[in-house]
């Protein structure tokens, strides 16, 4: 049974279809790549899956429970967005970690806030920072923990951005062209983080134009253009031998740059 | 600059410096009227004061401006109006920013003290003035006695509300002090019976108002520097000009001939 | 002399002070909510908060006291505030602090959307509820953005403060100005300048030290 599965999610930007009936499913422990120009509709899908945009149609089921449906959109409240959102990590092209807070903070901020939320005893803050120190050790960060963000590299901030993410344990990761905000040179370090995930089997959604590090991780490839899944399949297939006219051309393209 | 306690003491030593250049520019008016000659202009503190001094299609008129102005011709002068602050007019006379006080000035032993006046030309009195439906229980002296008072702050009207030992608010002008009580934040204000004959009653800006107890009784003069030849000077042209019939002519014109004292 | 020139100077600089604080304490939170206002989400009642807004910033502070205070007096004969110091006090409130309210509301509205959308979104994929994220995410960030434009404000407004002159509140100016009348003594005015020079010079250390505090991390 897949971990993660999307049946014919739409979103539409005023007249603007942004996503044409998309579907997809995703076992767990698998890695997705999604591919495609800008503009094709690649990271409003990750944006509606964290509920930062409201699919206008279209189903969600999480471990084969619905946990989304756009029929009922009004009836969702506020809190009951949060709790599904918890299912889902989101790391940014711009990792947007918080300004005033030290990479330990930005990775403990949330975990304790809902601990607190809970009356958790000292101990077991104690564990969430804890936990928050073994996951910015994790991404190589073990003597970075107390600076702020404006005093970490691009590279860096990415990392804590993606321990952040791991901090609240959510069942599919999904990362938002972690890479493109990057100078070339920081690119690897990130995306190595990324590949010790894989090793460990997270369950991820990569929303990338790095194709042969797509290549290299995914299982599962989609290409998108203009909100429409064109083709899909493993990566062997989608982009060693596409058989999609469309999706032979972004790859021409991709290899001229 | 760096730091604000650098810009403070910055500041502090231009006023100290300022304060000291302003000590220093005091010099003798024996000599007035050579000075005024010398730069051809006789420059008049005036505040918008119907009917002596107030603003007409953008040129200065009423009695003391016409007066001033033919003052000033007989000298051979050119003829400036400055509006002033009324509490500052003796600084401004000192400093030589103007010449002379022309303004329905009332003479005071302040004033008589800080300048040299003219001979008296009007005789004015201190009016109490209140709402017109209010003003029958108003017409003696201990009858106002627990008024709230507003008036302008250094004028003749305060120095008998002193005298009387009344307490009053300080207002900027007469007409701020009119319009405390148009507006009900003050019940009764002091103001000149010249001022009150054109600014309150019937067809007036304050049909609402009216005057009530005379407090005192005054007269107007022109206030020159201390020491000024000009004042002597006003008062020959004073004399001439009574004599012609031109300032009757312009008394008349202004409404205020039952007040003027002859020359 | 001096003695006396001191004696009423304080007297004028306790209402002054007064006027100062009360200020501060009605606009900064009346601010906020002008500003929720003007970036609402129901349209008219945006606009009408910014048609309000664009009257008080666009008129003369003066004209609103004398509106304010001489207003119902002399169009309606329905004089609201009495004449007592108290009742002139309260007029002279109501006209600072919603100027200086629209004023910081503008400054706030400023910051807000100043602020990344990112930082919200960061929040909210984590889980976090609206509060939280207002008060553990935005609020530092907002306080950094605007601490300069309001201190400027601040110190405006201890100049400002000499206004409620024209409806005869007895502030340090006047007390000051009081002195010079016929007899020509200037020297208490430098004495007047002297108190708002230290006093704007303390509120400028202050906004430099809290501005300091927030050095640690940038926007």
């Amino acid at each position: 049974m897949a971990l993660l599965e999307v049946k014919n999610l739409n979103k539409t930007f005023g007249k603007t279809a942004v996503l044409k009936n998309v579907s997809f499913s995703l076992p767990n422990g698998r890695c997705l790549a999604v591919i495609g120009s800008s503009g094709s509709g690649k990271t409003t899908l990750l944006r509606c899956l964290n509920f930062l945009e409201t699919p206008d149609e279209g189903t969600v089921y999480v471990n084969g429970k619905l946990l989304y449906d756009a029929a009922r959109q009004k009836a969702y409240s506020e809190n009951k967005v949060r709790a599904m959102r918890t299912h889902f990590g989101l790391v940014f092209q711009n990792f947007n970690l918080f300004r005033q807070y030290t990479a330990l903070q930005n990775v403990t901020l949330a975990p304790l806030l809902a601990a607190k939320g809970d009356k958790a005893s000292k101990e077991e803050l104690e564990a969430i920072r804890e936990k928050g120190r073994a996951l910015l050790k994790r991404v190589g960060l073990e003597n970075k923990m107390g600076n702020y963000p404006h005093q970490l590299s691009g590279g860096q901030q990415q990392r804590v951005a993606i321990a952040r993410a791991l901090a609240l344990e959510p069942a599919i990761l999904c990362f938002d062209e972690p890479t493109s905000a990057l100078d070339p040179e920081l690119t690897g370090e990130v995306l190595k983080v990324i590949r010790s995930l894989r090793d460990q089997e997270t369950t991820m959604i990569i929303v990338t134009h790095e194709i042969r590090f797509a290549r290299d991780i995914a299982d599962y490839v989609i290409f998108m253009d203009e909100g429409v899944i064109v083709e899909e399949g493993p990566p062997e297939q989608v982009i060693d031998a596409p058989s999609n006219p469309r999706t032979v051309r972004f790859l021409e393209r991709y290899a001229e740059t | 600059m760096k730091s604000p306690m650098k810009l403070i003491a910055f500041i502090l030593v231009f006023v100290m410096a300022a304060c000291l250049f302003a000590g220093c520019a005091k010099d003798d008016a024996s000599s007035d009227s050579a000075y005024v000659q010398d730069k051809g202009t006789l420059v008049i503190g005036i505040t918008d004061f119907a009917p002596m001094d107030y603003r007409e299609d953008g040129k200065w008129v009423g009695f003391d401006a016409e007066m001033a102005e033919a003052f000033a011709a007989s000298l051979g002068l050119k003829a400036e109006f400055v509006e002033i602050e009324w509490e500052t007019k003796a600084m401004e006379l000192n400093d030589k920013n103007i010449d002379c006080v022309w303004n329905g000035m009332t003479l005071t032993d302040d004033v008589k003290n800080a300048m040299e006046t003219s001979n008296p030309y009007f005789n004015n009195a201190q009016v109490v003035v209140v709402k017109s439906d209010a003003a029958a229980q108003y017409q003696n002296a201990d009858s106002i006695r627990d008024l709230a008072f507003v008036v302008e702050a250094g004028s003749a009207g305060a120095e008998e509300l002193d005298a009387l030992a009344i307490p009053y608010k300080e207002a900027a002008t007469q007409a701020d002090a009119l319009m405390e009580v148009a507006a009900g934040t003050s019940e009764a204000c002091v103001i000149d019976l010249l001022m009150a004959y054109a600014m309150i009653g019937e067809g007036t800006s304050y049909p609402d108002l009216t005057y009530t107890v005379k407090l005192n009784s005054e007269v107007y003069g022109v206030g020159f520097r201390k020491g000024s030849d000009l004042a002597a000077k006003l008062n020959e042209f004073f004399a001439a000009s009574y004599e012609d019939g031109t300032m009757i002519a312009i008394a008349e014109k202004y409404g205020v001939l039952d007040s003027m004292i002859a020359q | 002399m001096v003695e006396n020139v001191i004696k009423a100077l304080q007297g004028g600089f306790l209402v002054s002070l007064e006027l100062f604080g009360l200020t501060l304490l009605g606009a900064l939170p009346l601010g906020l909510v002008i500003s929720f206002g003007s970036m609402s989400r129901i349209k008219p009642l945006a606009w009408l908060t910014r048609g309000f807004v664009w009257i008080v910033r666009g008129s003369p502070l003066m004209l609103q006291l004398l509106v304010i205070f001489y207003g119902p007096g002399l169009l309606f004969g329905w004089n609201v505030w009495g004449g007592s110091d108290s009742g002139r006090m309260i007029a002279a409130l109501t006209a600072f602090i919603l100027n200086y309210a629209c004023y910081f509301s503008e400054i706030y509205r400023g910051g807000i959307e100043g602020i990344p959308q990112g930082q919200r979104e960061a929040g909210q994929v984590l889980g976090m509820t609206r509060p939280q994220i207002f008060f553990r995410v935005t609020l530092l960030q907002l306080v950094k953005r605007i601490l300069p434009p309001i201190s400027n404000e601040v110190i405006t407004l201890v100049k400002d403060t000499s206004l409620a002159r024209v409806i005869l509140v007895y502030e340090l100016m006047w007390e000051g100005q009081r002195f010079i009348k016929s007899a020509g003594i200037i020297w208490p005015l430098f004495f007047t300048g002297v108190f708002y020079l230290v006093f704007t010079g303390l509120l400028t250390i202050l906004f430099r030290r809290l501005e300091k505090r927030l050095d640690y991390f940038t926007v």
